[in-house]
C-alpha cells in the first residue's frame, strides 16, 4: 500500500483500536483499489465490449462466417458487408466475430486449465518437499527442455485444427512454467510461521496446502490467470497464423490475419479488423492484469499509487 | 536431458509427419518403387522399421555429426549452418537495442515515479508489450509501404535479407540495413517493454533500500546514491535476463521471419513441419534445446560475476 | 555554558497518507551541546526516528517539515538535497539500526569507506585507503588491510555495525545520530558497540543523539533524555532526574513495565493498557489520556504544553502533564500512579520441585546440519553442530528458560522438540510418552495435544486469510472436535486471554501486535496442553505491551497448571518469568539451575559476561557497576573442538597459568553441581 508515503513505524504494535468503526471487507478493499486504476477500468470495459461482440456478433451478422459470397470477392466495407469481404468472399464481420469467439474460448480454457494445474502441482511440490518435490521439479525441468512449440505445432496440425485438441495441447505445454513460479512463491510461504504452527498442531499435509498455502497465493493465481489469457491468445494466434492452429473452414483471429497478410496492400481491411480486435483483446486483458496486480499484491512497489 | 528430449522428439516427429505424403498425389504420379528409391537412402522411408531408422539416424549424428537430409535431399547440417547466421543477423541487433532501450527507459522512469513521464511511458509500454508481433510487424509493413509510395522509391525493403546483384562493401552494407530496419523496428517495438518494466520495478525496490539511505547519509546526493548504489544492484537480474536471451538469438523469430521472408531458423521451423522434413524438425529441436541450456548457464555465470553474495555459500 | 551545537525549535513533520494527514512529529524542541549525549526514547510510532531523519534531511519527498533546526549556526530546514549532502557524513553522521541491510552488497567495505571520505574531500586513492585502514583499526576490526577487500555479507552483524560506525566517523563529524544502533544485535555485542560509540564520541568531541526504546541503554549512555509519545515530547530532563524524579505518567509507566535483571523479589510488571493513538486528526487533548490511570477532565480540554517543573534534583526538567506537580516518587495522593496488579500464586509453588510430575524430559539431544558450498554442485564442506548434547527436564507448573545469543542453538532445540525428532543417543519424553515410541499420524496427534507452541512474530504466526475464530479453532479441528463445541471453546479462550469474543470473526490484520500475540496464546491453549513452548514471545512487542503479555502468561500458568519452555535472549524477561534457566553457548548448556541462584551468583564466565552486559535501567547503578566486556565474535559453529568452546573469548582463560589453560583446550567440561545450580567450567 502506501508504505512509501507514511514513515512506517517500527514494530507491529502501532495504530489504534480501530475496533468498532466501519470494517472494510477484504474484497471491498481490493475492489476500491482496482477501481482507482483508470486504465484497468478502461480495460474492463473494452474487454466486456469484445465479449459482447463475440457473443452477439455472429447472431446479428447478415452472413454466416463460412458463407462465401462470390459476388463480392475482396470488396471494401460497405452497406452489405460491414467489414468488407476477404479475397474468397467470406464476410469479414462474421468472420471477425466468430474468430474472436474462437480465440477467446481457447484462451480462457487454456488459462483456467493451466492455472489450476500449475497451482496444485506447484504448491504440493513446495509443501511436501523431499522426493515428491524432486520428482516434480525433474518433470518440470525436462519439459522446459522439450521443444514445446514444436510439439504444439505438430499436434495441432495433425488434429486438423480442432480447437479442443489445440486447447488441450496448449495446457499441456504451458502448465509447467507457472508451476515453477508458484513453487518458488510457495517455498517462501512454507517457511511462514503459521504453516509451521499448523504442522505442529497435527494438521495433515494436504489440508495445509489447501487451507493455508493456496489462499495465500490466491492473488498470484488471479494475476497468473489473466496473464495466461493474454499469453494463450498470442500463442494461439501465432500458431494459427503460420497455419498450424485453427484451420479452414474454422476461423480464429490468427488465421484471419494470416490470410489477410497475403493481400495486405490490396485489401488492407482484411488485416485491419481482425488485427484491431486482437490488439484490443490483448491490451485490455493486460491492463486488467496490471490493475489486478496493483490491487491484490500489497508488496508491488512499482504499482500505481493506491 | 537434452539427449533424451531430442530422441523423444525424433519419435514424436515420426508420429506426426510422413515424408511419403510429399510425394503422394504428385502429377505425374510416382510409383511406390520410385518413392522408395528416393526416400530410403535418405533414411526417410517407412518401409524400414522405425527402430532401424532411429538407429541409423542416431549413429549418423554421434559418429559423423550428420543430422540427415530432408525429403528433397538437402543436408540438414547445411541448412542450419546457413540459417543460424541469418537469424543471428536479424535478431541480435534487435535484442541488444531492445535491452538498452528498455533499461534506459526503466531507469529514467524509476526516478520520476508517478510523474507524467513515468505514466506516459507505462502506458506506451503496456500497449506495445501486448500487441501481438504479427499485428505490429504487418502494421509496420503497411506503414513502410505507404512511406515508400510517398517517397517514390524503395527506402524500406519488406522482404528478404538482401537483394540480388548488389556488390561492393558499402552498397551491400546499405542494402542489408535497408532490409534490416523494418524487422528490427518490429522486434524492438514489442521487446523493449519487458526490460523497461523489470528494470523499473527492481530499481524502485532498491531505491527504498537501507543501503541507499546509508549512501545518502554519507553525503551522496539522492541522484548520486541512486546511480551508484541502487542501479548497480538492480542490474543483476536484468543482466541475467539478457544473458539468458542471447543464445536464443540464433533460434530466430518464427513469426517475424515468416512475415519478412527472411530465411532464418524461424522460417525453417515452419517449413520443415510443412514439408514433413523429419530430420530437420528434430535438428531444430535439438538446436533450440542446446541454446536454451547455454542461455541458462550464461545467466548463472552472469549472476556469479555480478553478485558477490553468490560466490560464497 | 558553551553555545549549543544543535538547536531544534518546534519541529513539525507530517506526511500524506491514505487515511489523511499523518502528523508524525508535533513540536519537538531541544538544545544539544558539543560532547553531550541526548537520548530520545519512545515506542513505535512515537516519532523518534522521523525526528532524526528530519535533521538529516533524509525523509521522503512528500514529507512536510516546518520549524527550525539550527546546526552549527546554519538553518537546515528548507535546504535542498545538494546543500544538505555536503553536511551529511561530514558535519552530521548517522548510524542506522539494521547492520545487515545498511551496507551495499555489491561493493567492498573498502570501496564504501573510501567513498565516504572522497565525497567530501579531494583525497588521492592511496591517502583515502590509508585512512580507511586506520578507521577500521579504530573500530576494532582485525587485519584491516585484508578486510578492505571483503564484501559486507562476509561479516557478522556486529562487525558490520562497526564498519557503519567507521563510515560515520570518517570525517570527524560534530554530531553523531545513532538510531537504535544495537537493537538488532546480541547483548554482548551491544555492549561492545555502545562502548565503541562512547569512544568515538570521546575521540572526536562529538555530540551524540542516541535513539532507543531500551531504558537500560538510556541509563548507560545519556546525559539528557527526551521522552516522546505520539509525536510529541512529553518529558525532558537530565538522566538522573528522569529515572528518579519521573513526573509524566507515561514515563512512569514505561519504567514500571520493564522487568529488572538485578532484582530478585518478583514484583508484577505494570502494563499500560491500550495502544498508542493514530497520528491522524488528533483531537486537542492529551494524547495519553485514553491510557492514563490518573486522567481527569482537565486532561481533555487542551493538549498539555511542555512546561518546566521544579524538582528535588534541581535540573532543567520539562513535562507535559497537567497533574505533574501532584506526582512524587511514582505516587499520587498516597496511592501508586499505576495500580499494581495482583501476583497470582499457585498451590504448586508449595510443592518442592522433585515431587512434581515431569512434563517434558530431554536427554542428550543432538543435532548437526551439513554445510554445503557451491552454486551449481553442492558439496558438503563441513558440519554445523547446532546442538551438542542437551539434557534437562521440566516439572508441572514450572517455567524453564533457555537463554543464549543468536547462533547458540536454542531455536534448533525448540524445533527438535516440536518436530518430535527421535534422537540417536537420547530421548525426548513428552508428558510421559517417549518420542521414539510414536509411529504414525494418530499417535503423533495424540501427543501434540499436550505440546503447543507460541511463536515470536505475532504477524507471521497467524494466517492473514483466516478469521480469528478459525485460527484459534484450528488445533481443535485437527483433533476432530465437532464444530459447535469448538466454537464455544473459542469464546472461552478469547475471554481467557483478555480479548473480546465479539471480534472472533475479524481478520488478524485488524488487531495490534500485542493482541495478535494473545490470539497466538489462545490458539496454543486450545487443546489444554501440558507444556507450552514459547519462542521469544515478547521480543517483537513494545515494552509497555510486553508487560501485559508477560503478566498474562504468568496468570495462565497458575490458573491452568501449565509448564512453559521459554526461549529468549532478553535476560530481564527471563529473570522475571522463569523458575529455572539454562544458559546456552554453541550448542550446550554452560550453566543450568534455579533462576535466582544463577542470576545472583553466576559462576560460568560466560554467564557473568552476559549478565554484566545487560544495561540496567538505573543510571546510578549502571554507571558504577563492574563490567566484563567480551572481545570478539561468536566463533563459527562448524569447528569441532576438543576442549571448552568458550576458550576463544573467556576472560578467565586469559588469566590462567599455562597448565590450566591446556586443560581448557583439551578437556571438554561437563555440567557439574547440583540440580539447583550446575555449571560447565573446570575452574568454578
Amino acid at each position: 500500500m502506501t508504505s512509501a508515503t507514511i514513515q512506517p513505524p517500527v514494530g507491529p504494535d502501532t495504530t489504534a483500536a480501530r475496533i468498532p468503526r466501519k470494517r472494510i471487507g477484504t474484497f471491498r478493499l481490493y475492489y476500491r483499489r482496482f477501481v482507482r486504476n483508470r486504465p484497468a477500468v478502461a480495460g474492463v470495459f473494452v474487454f466486456a465490449f469484445l465479449v459482447l461482440f463475440a457473443v452477439v456478433g455472429p447472431l446479428i451478422a447478415q452472413f454466416s462466417f463460412s458463407e462465401l459470397d462470390f459476388l463480392a470477392l475482396g470488396t471494401p466495407p460497405d452497406g452489405t458487408h460491414w467489414f468488407g469481404t476477404a479475397a474468397d468472399g467470406g464476410d469479414l464481420f462474421a468472420q471477425t466475430a466468430v474468430g474472436l469467439q474462437r480465440s477467446l474460448m481457447i484462451a480462457l480454457t487454456v488459462s483456467i486449465g493451466t492455472t489450476v494445474i500449475s497451482a496444485i502441482v506447484g504448491t504440493a511440490a513446495a509443501y511436501f518437499g523431499g522426493t515428491t518435490e524432486r520428482i516434480i521439479l525433474l518433470i518440470i525441468h525436462f519439459l522446459m527442455v522439450v521443444p514445446t512449440f514444436l510439439i504444439l505445432a505438430l499436434v495441432s496440425s495433425n488434429a486438423g485444427g480442432d480447437w479442443r485438441v489445440i486447447s488441450a495441447a496448449m495446457i499441456f505445454i504451458s502448465w509447467f512454467f507457472p508451476a515453477r513460479v508458484i513453487w518458488t512463491m510457495a517455498l517462501s510461504l512454507r517457511e511462514r510461521e503459521y504453516v509451521h504452527a499448523a504442522r505442529y498442531m497435527g494438521v495433515p499435509g494436504m489440508k495445509i496446502v489447501l487451507r493455508h498455502l493456496l489462499p495465500n497465493i490466491g492473488s498470484l493465481l488471479v494475476i497468473n490467470f489473466t496473464l495466461g489469457v493474454v499469453g494463450a491468445v498470442i500463442t494461439e494466434t501465432g500458431l494459427s497464423f503460420i497455419g498450424f492452429g485453427v484451420k479452414i473452414p474454422d476461423v480464429s483471429l490468427g488465421s484471419l490475419i494470416g490470410i489477410g497478410a497475403n493481400s495486405l496492400s490490396s485489401a488492407p481491411w482484411t488485416f485491419y479488423f481482425p488485427a484491431l480486435a486482437l490488439t484490443l483483446l490483448t491490451v485490455s486483458m493486460a491492463l486488467i492484469a496490471d490493475g489486478l496486480r496493483d490491487a491484490l499484491d500489497p508488496t508491488s512497489a512499482a504499482g500505481g499509487r493506491a | 536431458m537434452i539427449v533424451v528430449a531430442t530422441n523423444v522428439t525424433y519419435f514424436l516427429a515420426w508420429a506426426f509427419l510422413d515424408p511419403r505424403s510429399n510425394y503422394v498425389g504428385r502429377r505425374p504420379p510416382l510409383s511406390e518403387d520410385q518413392i522408395n528409391r528416393l526416400l530410403e537412402p535418405r533414411n526417410l522411408s517407412d518401409t524400414m522399421p522405425l527402430l532401424q531408422r532411429w538407429w541409423g539416424w542416431f549413429t549418423d549424428i554421434v559418429l559423423h555429426w550428420n543430422w540427415g537430409v530432408s525429403p528433397t535431399g538437402q543436408s540438414v547440417n547445411g541448412q542450419i549452418a546457413y540459417r543460424m547466421w541469418v537469424s543471428g543477423e536479424l535478431v541480435l541487433g534487435a535484442t541488444i537495442i531492445a535491452a538498452v532501450l528498455g533499461i534506459a527507459v526503466g531507469v529514467y522512469t524509476a526516478s520520476r515515479q508517478y510523474k507524467v513521464a513515468d505514466r506516459v511511458w507505462q502506458g506506451i509500454s503496456i500497449v506495445t508489450m501486448n500487441i501481438p508481433i504479427i499485428v505490429a510487424a504487418l502494421g509496420i509493413v503497411l506503414g513502410a509501404i505507404a512511406i515508400n509510395d510517398a517517397l517514390g522509391f524503395r527506402l524500406f525493403y519488406v522482404t528478404g535479407a538482401s537483394s540480388d546483384g548488389v556488390t561492393g562493401f558499402f552498397p551491400v552494407l546499405i542494402d542489408s540495413l535497408q532490409h534490416l530496419v523494418l524487422p528490427t523496428i518490429a522486434l524492438v517495438f514489442i521487446g523493449y517493454s519487458s526490460y523497461h518494466f523489470l528494470q523499473r520495478s527492481l530499481l524502485l525496490d532498491n531505491i527504498k533500500a537501507d543501503y541507499v539511505r546509508t549512501a545518502r547519509a554519507k553525503g551522496l546526493t539522492k541522484q548520486q546514491a541512486i546511480r551508484k548504489h541502487a542501479l548497480r544492484t538492480s542490474l543483476i537480474p536484468v543482466a541475467t535476463q539478457l544473458a539468458f536471451s542471447i543464445p536464443t538469438v540464433f533460434t530466430g523469430a518464427v513469426l517475424t521471419e515468416t512475415i519478412f521472408a527472411w530465411n532464418g531458423m524461424g522460417r525453417y521451423f515452419v517449413q520443415t513441419i510443412g514439408t514433413n522434413d523429419v530430420h530437420g524438425v528434430v535438428a531444430i529441436a535439438a538446436f533450440t534445446a542446446v541454446l536454451t541450456a547455454i542461455g541458462a548457464i550464461l545467466a548463472d555465470v552472469a549472476v556469479v560475476v555480478l553478485d558477490p553474495r553468490v560466490r560464497v555459500s | 555554558m558553551t553555545a549549543p551545537l544543535l538547536s531544534v525549535r518546534d519541529l513539525h513533520v507530517s506526511f500524506a497518507s491514505e487515511a489523511g494527514r499523518v502528523d508524525a512529529v508535533r513540536g519537538v524542541s531541544f538544545d544539544l551541546e558539543p560532547g553531550r549525549t541526548l537520548s530520545i526514547v519512545g515506542e513505535s510510532g512515537s516519532g523518534k526516528s522521523v525526528t532524526s531523519l528530519a535533521i538529516m534531511g533524509l525523509l521522503d519527498d512528500n514529507a512536510k517539515v516546518s520549524g527550525s533546526i539550527m546546526f552549527d549556526g546554519t538553518e537546515l530546514v528548507g535546504k535542498g538535497d545538494k546543500e544538505l549532502s555536503t553536511l551529511r557524513g561530514n558535519g552530521i553522521a548517522m548510524i542506522f539500526q539494521d547492520p545487515l541491510t545498511s551496507l551495499t552488497p555489491v561493493y567492498t567495505i573498502g570501496d564504501q569507506l573510501v567513498e565516504a571520505l572522497t565525497v567530501h574531500r579531494s583525497m588521492s586513492q592511496a591517502d583515502a585507503t590509508a585512512r580507511a585502514i586506520e578507521l577500521l583499526r579504530m573500530v576494532g576490526i582485525p587485519t584491516p588491510e585484508r578486510r578492505l577487500k571483503s564484501f559486507p555479507h562476509e561479516f557478522s552483524g556486529g562487525m558490520r555495525q562497526r564498519v557503519v560506525i567507521a563510515i560515520a566517523m570518517a570525517n570527524n563529524p560534530k554530531l553523531i545520530i545513532a538510531d537504535e544502533p544495537t537493537t538488532a544485535l546480541d547483548v554482548t555485542i551491544q555492549a561492545q558497540i555502545l562502548d565503541l560509540i562512547a569512544t568515538a564520541q570521546r575521540e572526536t568531541g562529538a555530540a551524540v543523539i542516541m535513539i532507543t526504546h531500551d531504558m537500560g541503554v538510556v541509563a548507560k549512555t545519556a546525559d539528557d533524555v527526551l521522552v516522546m509519545y505520539a509525536g510529541k515530547p512529553v518529558e525532558q530532563a537530565p538522566v538522573r532526574e528522569l529515572f528518579h524524579e519521573t513526573r509524566m505518567p507515561y514515563s512512569i509507566g514505561l519504567l514500571g513495565a520493564i522487568p529488572r535483571v538485578d532484582k530478585a523479589e518478583k514484583t508484577p510488571l505494570v502494563p499500560i493498557k491500550g495502544n498508542p493513538p493514530l497520528l491522524v486528526n488528533l483531537p486537542d487533548e492529551c494524547p495519553f489520556v485514553a491510557r492514563c490511570p490518573i486522567a481527569t477532565e482537565a486532561c481533555r480540554t487542551r493538549e498539555p504544553e511542555l512546561r518546566p517543573i521544579a524538582t528535588a534534583e534541581g535540573g532543567a526538567h520539562l513535562v507535559a502533564c497537567v497533574r505533574a506537580d501532584e506526582i512524587e516518587d511514582g505516587m499520587i495522593g498516597g496511592a501508586p500512579v499505576y495500580p499494581v496488579p495482583e501476583l497470582p500464586t499457585s498451590a504448586l509453588d508449595r510443592v518442592p520441585r522433585e515431587d512434581r510430575p515431569v512434563t517434558l524430559d530431554v536427554r542428550n539431544m543432538q543435532k548437526t546440519f551439513p554445510l554445503t558450498k557451491g552454486a551449481f554442485l553442492k558439496r558438503k564442506v563441513g558440519e554445523v553442530h547446532a546442538v551438542k548434547g542437551l539434557t534437562f527436564d521440566i516439572r508441572e507448573g514450572e517455567t524453564m528458560a533457555i537463554v543464549g545469543e543468536s547462533g547458540c542453538g536454542k531455536t534448533t532445540t525448540l524445533l527438535q522438540i516440536m518436530d518430535l525428532v527421535t534422537q540417536t543417543d537420547g530421548e525426548i519424553t513428552i508428558a510421559g510418552t517417549p518420542v521414539s515410541t510414536l509411529h504414525g499420524g494418530k499417535a503423533e496427534r495424540a501427543v501434540r495435544r499436550d505440546l503447543q507452541i507460541v511463536f515470536q512474530d505475532p504477524m507471521g504466526a497467524l494466517d492473514p486469510r483466516l478469521t480469528v475464530a478459525d485460527v484459534i479453532a484450528e488445533p481443535l479441528r485437527a483433533i476432530g472436535v465437532p464444530r459447535a463445541e469448538a466454537d464455544a471453546r473459542v469464546d472461552e479462550l478469547m475471554d481467557l486471554v483478555g480479548l473480546d469474543p465479539a471480534h472472533a470473526s475479524r481478520f488478524p490484520g485488524a488487531f495490534s501486535g500485542g493482541q495478535r500475540q494473545r490470539i497466538g496464546i489462545a490458539r496454543a491453549l486450545a487443546t489444554n496442553p501440558k507444556i507450552v513452548v514459547l519462542d521469544e514471545p515478547v521480543s517483537a512487542l513494545d515494552v509497555s505491551i510486553q508487560a501485559g503479555v508477560i503478566n498474562l502468561l504468568d496468570e495462565l500458568k497458575v490458573k491452568l497448571g501449565l509448564s512453559y519452555l521459554f526461549v529468549a535472549h532478553d535476560l530481564s524477561v527471563v529473570r522475571h518469568i522463569a523458575d529455572r534457566v539454562g544458559v546456552m553457548y554453541l550448542g550446550e548448556f554452560v550453566e543450568h539451575g534455579d533462576v535466582d541462584a544463577i542470576f545472583d551468583n553466576p559462576q560460568h564466565p560466560y554467564t557473568q559476561a552476559l549478565l554484566s552486559a545487560i544495561p540496567v535501567p538505573d543510571p546510578d547503578i549502571e554507571r558504577t557497576r563492574e563490567r566484563i566486556v567480551l572481545q570478539g565474535d561468536l566463533p563459527s559453529p562448524t569447528d569441532r573442538r576438543d576442549g571448552c568452546s568458550f576458550t576463544s573469548r573467556c576472560p578467565l582463560y586469559k588469566m590462567l597459568p599455562p597448565e590450566q589453560q591446556s586443560r581448557c583446550e583439551t578437556e571438554a567440561p561437563a555440567l557439574k553441581g547440583s540440580d539447583a545450580h550446575a555449571n560447565a567450567c573446570h575452574f568454578r
